[in-house]
């Protein structure tokens, strides 16, 4: 070292050095709250990686030359640099580093200090996200970083997770983010069958989470090359450390229940309605016939039929046997709801030496969920170790197993989807005189708690996440890492189907078996250099990584059950079908990055990658990705040192070109189909080739500024950024002369523009702490080219969401609802006929004829803004911590309302609002009149069933309290905490339907989101824990 | 330590030289790439195979191209009862077709299906084994060669005998296509390269096919089409050697009960060619149309009184007309998973049989009043001891009534439907509206009445 040092001297300042003083500087390293001094703080000098440790009074001495600068450092501290004088004694002050720039931030093979980042990247502290109580990390998220949305889609345990980060930027490829545990990327598709889709990150837990990094612009993520384009999130799980061993014990226990419910009619509101409903539809009959208003009785007799019917045992009926009322008011939306307890333990340890350092853990979660047969029993093990070998090697593993046994729920379209019990006539009694569940046709439609009862759809989920790395350093500097990850996720099923169930129903009970599996192996090798030369530091990547996945599906299908009680295929009277499946991908790249910092002041990163895969088609199986950008801290400048209250300022923009590889593992293939004619099989031309097939390419620029006021204690950033996706993959029509009728192409186009906001201050300090964080984001999406066509549409006339080009992905599309005729009680829409020019002319004529209204973009479902505000209030061993996260701009299509809300169209029971029909001429009300069988605007596709998605919820809330040192010490344990913790807990929003943070299960997608369709809503979670520290 | 660093260069290069081909072109498992579909003897056979489970798709020859030639030329004999729901078929029965008609895009995309798995199985003879090359190219011409006719006869205007025949017939593709280029877009060929393309594929298929071939072509298949092909250019010589070369085979009958060739699950004595339908994946679709819920059909084609009339009082075809759902119904589609019979030996007999009339002697093969006689009697009718051409027609009529030959023969002979003469535009299909937008090459091509 000292060569090295010596050379640099005779290379940099030969003659400055010959003339300068050598003289000996002593002083202190003191931290700026109440003086205390800084033991162990290092003092370097600048431009030599001379670096010496203060003593255990914060002192130092050390000989120099005038003019040197030296850097001191302390951990949670803003290091400082001073330049040498004329004075000996040099006493630093040290604040403390609020805004973390200290920290080192992963950058994706590598890290930097938060001060060096050029590009946008969020940092999360694990210790954040175990305050929430989720059964999946990724919902933990939620409202954590500017530019990420994350929606659970409904209320059901293990929902699906909708993340995106700066918008959507994709048709058919996905949106998802890239997942990158512990380096692995990982499986982030579910593959279950039976109800609704499983969210994969039920088998990753917060418990586990050191820290999560979001990298959210393309000059940060084209690192990641083809996957990079939807952003990237890097979860680094808990790892040991060198001293005494902690054994942790948290156990929790609490409640779920549904946090929004809607209102519906009562027995005696809905045979009134009804009733109405039928005499107004009689009359729509003789009017269509041109008899004398009530001649036709058909409507009425078909209500008075249905209502004794549904009543079941519960009718009461007249002399001569017509209905006269029900015993029973049902209020099945009740049913299908439930308190769902929570339980957990989580027990773990870490600890070892300089040598050998282990984290290991494990946990236990029972968490029923709020709807009936919903719910998830999860068990989870981890295990890391890390080992110095020597000098020059390293090495560890991890190894974590994790397996969620679900009691799932069908999708929310089916009739068998609990919260579609709302449809069934509040006069029915969900139970006959013998206490069996009421079926049909007592029930109007098919009794979901049927399945609740007599079906089993039994999920069992499993992941083993492992890894190794082994890690030479070479010289100084200079590491050679190479780590072999493996992602093993997948998912056994069974499911059983009762007589008594839809499924069952004619057959004797079905059920199936599935096993579907995602097995995932990555490997890198990385070299990394490190070096500060003189003023210049500069940190440098060279890696290739490979991945190689295959996704195999087993299956088999049976029925006539000779019991209930027989829950496997062995027992089916007929094995009725059966399939597996077998598809693979890989990936291999090889990447190069330098990062340079150039006086503490400049910052420049260059990357790049080459990758390819297996999805991609022959004339462009390698793509380049790089990625540049700069920044400048201007407030490592001298003139900038006499702004005042300015501690931070630093000024960045970038730009990057990224892709998106995912989705489907063949599509650039010519592939034959398996066929058969006469029973002889046979091979058919299914796809055509596409050679040219290749990533959507997703190209960024992105700017920003980072600030700090008040020694940090006011600290921000502001990023704004405009992306751009190209060649996006559409399937687009070609002669049907060629044999197909489409060929999937690169030809579509999105953008994205947008801001993001961070603001954190800290308002008390001292005995009483006080701090806020605050992000928010702003995202306009606009579909700018969907190549031949102008718009997809494939809602038909249930749903709303298109994309159109000029519009944001998902908008809806559909006629414009104009309210109520008030002379006849028919619902109006708006013509909003257009001229040659698309221009719509006479905005304001209506009609009563739906199908003469033309469809128009009503709305998007995409959030304009959203945001969200945490305060974390201490005081002694006291915390409180609260949330509240919100969106707004978008709308939300109530999808199942054309049932619910269709004034009587049908039998479906009607929600309250539905009260308001028209009754009379005059009336001025927005709910046509009911009239049974007729259409009097209950089309799903109008704006009448549109409402407002803004929300403001206060989404967590943690109050916990460590037990003084006193008792502990007494106890005879290290740490004793105890506290409790809220989600979802108040709701703000004008959203009519249950929950304004929805999607549909049934049909998550680019194009399809914000829809409602008899989706739980989220649920309210209250949990009481403690924590115990050995 | 200098191996270390060799190594850490070296390795990343290394794998991203070689390209790593398990890594990046792993192959499907539940389809076939195209290279390995054509690689192999057996999976060209396969893609044959393939070719013929297209060919009976519904929309085409399980069914629907035989009934869409009976509405076409419905007019007082059947009546097609759901205009509302499926007010598409209704529109070829009123003359009324518009360019999007989707089952007119059905038939259309579903042939050129056909045809292009057929021209990938002969783009890859040459690795199917010698023997079989000559079958295997036979059968592809003849799926080719039917696929066009059909084509030519329903989307072009009829072919005119001794004129020059450049109107447009239909896009001719004999290559196969696997990407897009300028080829993709191609325009329509005149109805007589089209008919010179049938032929000629015809005449290479009846040289290469084998006498017997359980459902798959034969040559006996390949020479009766060749003689309706020939019959509806007008060219008689040919046609009947045709026809004779099918009945002197002797590998086909008249069953003595006519009533039994038909709602069969296996070809007869008498068929020729048959669509076969699978049970229970696969279905009829002339059952569906033509026959009651009974028998799993929608009875959504009704026969009227009309038709019943042109049949002598003791015809036994007459028998199979019955009364389902109210109505009047023909009882050759009775069963959901019966063979679609497509070509049969009594269509042999009337065309050599009215060629023969035509020509006068020499007859080739029978003269007119035995095979007239053939076909007449076995209906359970006198024995004539003379035959008019007219009587031949007629005879034509009722034979092969519902077998989807009504149009074709009206155009051939120039007859009349109601209003609209043979020739009329109406007649004809409407290029679909999605190929002419999809294609620059057809958008000055499509038919009269359409534009």
């Amino acid at each position: 070292m000292k060569k090295i040092i010596a050379v640099f001297i005779i290379l940099y300042g030969a003659v400055f050095m010959l003339l300068a003083q050598q003289k000996t500087v002593t002083g202190k390293v003191l931290s700026s709250e109440a003086g205390q001094p800084l033991a162990g703080a290092e003092v370097e000098v600048k431009g030599t990686g001379d670096v010496l440790v203060t003593g255990e009074d914060g002192s130092f001495s050390l000989n120099v030359q005038e003019g040197v600068v030296l850097v001191f450092r302390y951990a949670g501290m803003r290091s400082r640099e001073i330049t040498v004088g004329t004075s000996d004694i040099i006493n630093v002050v040290l604040d403390k580093d609020y805004n973390g720039l200290e920290n080192n931030i992963e950058t994706g093979y590598g890290v930097l200090k938060k001060l060096e980042l050029t590009g946008s990247i969020s940092s999360i502290d694990g210790s954040v996200l175990r305050n929430i109580p989720v059964s999946a990390a990724d919902v933990a998220l939620q409202g954590k970083a500017a530019g990420l949305f994350v929606e659970q889609v409904n209320g059901k345990v293990a929902a699906l997770t909708r993340i995106r980060i700066r918008g959507i930027s994709s048709v058919y490829a996905t949106s998802q983010p890239l997942f990158i545990v512990d380096g692995i990327p990982v499986t982030t598709e579910s593959v279950n069958l039976s109800g609704a889709p499983v969210n994969p990150f039920t088998t990753i837990n917060t418990e586990d989470i050191e820290s999560v990094e979001i990298l959210r612009d393309a000059s940060s993520t084209a690192i990641y090359g083809a996957r990079g384009a939807n952003g990237v999130i890097i979860i680094k799980t808990k790892r040991g450390y060198s001293g005494d061993t902690r054994i942790n014990l948290t156990l929790r226990t609490g409640f779920n229940e549904p946090s929004r419910l809607r209102e519906f009619m009562n027995a005696e509101e809905y045979v009134t309605y009804m009733r109405e409903a039928a005499k107004n539809g009689d009359l729509m009959y003789d009017r269509y016939y041109g008899y004398e208003p009530g001649t036709i009785t058909f409507c009425r007799d078909e209500v008075e039929n249905r209502l004794k019917t549904y009543s079941g045992w519960a009718a009461v009926l007249n002399n001569t046997g017509r209905f006269l009322r029900s015993e029973v008011s049902t209020d099945w939306q009740s049913l299908a709801f439930r308190k769902g307890r929570i339980w957990s333990a989580d027990l773990s340890a870490q600890g070892g030496n300089d040598k050998l350092q282990y984290s290991a853990g494990s946990s236990v979660l029972i968490n029923d969920g709020i709807l009936v047969s919903n719910g998830i029993e999860k068990i989870s093990a981890r295990l890391r170790i890390d080992n110095k070998v020597s000098r020059r090697i390293d090495l560890g593993f991890s190894l974590r197993i994790n397996r969620a046994a679900i009691d799932q729920v069908s999708s929310d379209n089916y009739l068998s989807s609990p919260l579609q019990l709302v449809a069934q006539a509040p006069v029915t009694p969900p139970r006959d005189a013998d206490g069996e569940l009421s079926t049909f046709p007592v029930t109007s439609y098919y009794n979901a708690l049927l399945d609740a009862e007599y079906a089993s759809k039994k999920i069992t989920e499993y992941r083993s996440l492992t890894s190794g790395y082994i890690n030479f350093n070479i010289i100084e500097g200079l590491t050679w890492k190479n780590e072999l990850g493996f992602d093993l996720y997948g998912n056994k099923e069974n499911a059983r189907y009762g007589e008594k169930t839809m499924e069952g129903m004619d057959r004797s009970g079905y059920g199936f078996a599935n096993h579907g599996q995602n097995q995932n192996i990555t490997g890198r090798s990385l070299l990394l250099f490190n070096r500060k030369l003189s003023n210049i530091s500069l940190n440098t990547l060279l890696g290739t990584e490979f991945q190689h996945t295959s996704v195999e599906t087993m299956y088999t299908e049976g029925e006539r059950f000779a019991s209930d009680a027989l829950k496997t295929i062995a027992s089916a009277g007929i094995i009725s079908g059966g399939s597996s499946t077998l598809s693979r991908y890989g990936f291999l790249a090889g990447f190069l990055r330098v990062n340079t910092n150039y006086d503490g002041k400049y910052l420049l990163s260059l990357s790049g990658r080459i990758e390819g895969s297996s999805r991609f088609g022959s004339n462009n199986k390698y793509g380049f990705f790089p990625g540049i950008s700069a920044g400048w801290i201007m407030t490592g400048e001298n003139f900038m040192q006499s702004v005042p209250f300015l501690s931070f300022l630093k000024i960045k923009a970038g730009y990057g070109l990224a892709g998106n590889a995912g989705f489907g593992n063949y599509w650039h293939l010519g592939l034959y189909d398996s066929g058969s004619y006469g029973d002889v099989p046979g091979l058919i031309p299914g796809q055509m080739a596409n050679p040219d097939l290749k990533w959507e390419s997703l190209s960024e620029i992105n700017t920003g500024v980072e600030f700090g006021f008040l020694k940090d204690r006011i600290s921000g950033e502001i990023d704004i950024y405009q992306r751009k996706a190209t060649n996006i993959l559409l399937g687009e029509e070609v002669p049907s002369t060629t044999g197909y009728l489409t060929r999937i192409q690169n030809s579509g186009a999105i953008q994205n523009k947008g801001l993001e906001f961070v603001l954190n201050t800290v308002n008390i300090t001292g005995l009483f702490e006080w701090k806020t964080s605050l992000n928010f984001s702003l995202n306009k999406n606009k579909v700018l080219s969907l190549g031949k066509q102008n718009i997809l549409d494939f809602g038909g006339e249930s749903y709303m969401n298109v994309a159109m080009t000029g519009y944001p992905i998902g908008s809806f599309y559909g006629a414009e609802y104009a309210g109520v005729d008030y002379n006849n009680g028919d619902a109006l829409w708006y013509i909003n006929e257009k001229d040659a020019n698309g221009n719509i002319i006479n905005p304001d004529k209506t009609t009563s004829n739906f199908n003469s209204a033309n469809f128009i973009i009503l709305g998007n479902p995409n959030p304009d803004f959203m945001g969200a505000i945490t305060n974390t209030l201490c005081y002694k061993g006291l915390e409180l911590i609260f949330t509240f996260q919100g969106v707004a701009g978008n709308k939300i299509h109530l999808a199942g309302d054309r049932w619910m809300a269709s004034n009587g169209v049908w039998f479906d029971n009607q929600l309250k609002s539905q009260l308001r029909s028209w009754k009379s001429k005059g009336d001025i009300t927005d709910v046509p009149q009911a009239r049974l069988l007729w259409d009097n605007g209950n089309q799903s596709r109008s704006s009448r069933y549109l409402s407002d998605g803004s929300y403001l919820k206060l989404r967590e809330v943690s109050l916990s309290y460590d037990v003084p040192s006193v008792i502990t010490n007494k106890l005879n344990i290290r740490k004793m905490q105890l506290f409790i913790q809220g989600r979802n807990l108040f709701t703000f929003s004008l959203y009519e339907g249950w929950d304004p943070e929805v999607s549909a299960d049934f049909m998550v997608n680019n194009i399809f989101s914000g829809f409602d369709f008899y989706s739980a809503p989220q649920p309210r979670t209250i949990v009481f824990g403690i924590t115990l520290g050995f | 330590m200098n191996r270390s660093i060799i190594l850490t260069t070296v390795l990343p290069l290394f794998m991203l030289l070689t390209g790593c081909d398990w890594l990046l072109e792993p192959e499907p498992s539940q389809s076939v790439s195209e290279q390995v579909a054509l690689s192999t003897d057996a999976n060209v056979k396969s893609i044959l195979n393939g070719a013929y489970s297209l060919f009976n798709e519904p929309g085409i020859y399980g069914g629907n191209i035989l009934r869409n030639a009976e509405l076409l030329a419905g007019n007082g004999e059947l009546l097609w009862v759901n205009e509302e729901t499926y007010y598409e078929p209704f529109e070829f029965f009123t003359k009324t077709i518009s360019a999007d008609n989707s089952e007119v895009f059905t038939q259309w995309r579903e042939s050129y299906r056909v045809i292009n798995t057929v021209n990938n199985v002969l783009s890859a003879l040459d690795v199917v084994k010698k023997a079989d090359r000559g079958w295997v190219e036979g059968e592809a011409l003849f799926l080719r060669a039917l696929i066009y006719f059909d084509l030519v006869r329903f989307f072009a205007l009829p072919y005119e005998p001794g004129a020059l025949n450049n109107q447009y017939g239909v896009p001719l593709i004999l290559k196969p296509i696997r990407e897009i280029s300028d080829e993709v877009y191609t325009g329509r060929n005149t109805v007589e390269e089209v008919y010179n393309q049938i032929i000629k594929d015809l005449v290479a298929a009846a040289d290469r096919l084998p006498d017997d071939n359980w459902i798959f072509a034969t040559r006996g298949a390949a020479n009766a089409l060749l003689a309706r092909v020939y019959l509806q250019k007008g060219d008689y010589d040919n046609a009947r050697k045709a026809a004779d070369a099918v009945i002197s085979s002797g590998k086909y009958n008249l069953l003595p009960v006519y009533a039994s060739i038909f709602n069969q699950y296996e070809p007869t004595k008498e068929d020729i060619f048959v669509a076969k339908i699978s049970y229970p994946t696969e279905y009829n679709a002339m059952t569906v149309s033509f026959s009651t819920s009974s028998f799993g059909g929608n009875g959504f084609i009704e026969i009227l009184d009309g038709h019943l009339n042109i049949y002598p009082k003791e015809d036994k075809r007459a028998e199979l007309f019955y009364t389902g759902d109210g109505a009047l119904r023909c009882g050759k589609w009775n069963n959901l998973y019966g063979c679609v019979n497509l070509i049969r030996l009594a269509e042999m007999f009337l065309i050599r049989a009215e060629c023969n009339l035509r020509l006068g002697p020499p007859y080739v093969g029978a003269g007119p009043v035995d095979d007239y006689n053939a076909v007449h009697t076995r209906a359970g009718l006198p024995a004539a001891g003379s035959v008019s051409l007219d009587e031949l027609i007629l005879e034509r009529r009722r034979e092969l009534a519902f077998e989807g030959h009504r149009i074709h023969d009206i155009k051939r002979l120039k007859q009349n439907i109601g209003p609209w003469n043979y020739k009329n535009p109406k007649l004809v299909f409407p290029i679909p509206a999605r190929e002419i937008l999809n294609n620059p090459a057809l958008q000055s091509q499509q038919n009269e009445g359409y534009r």
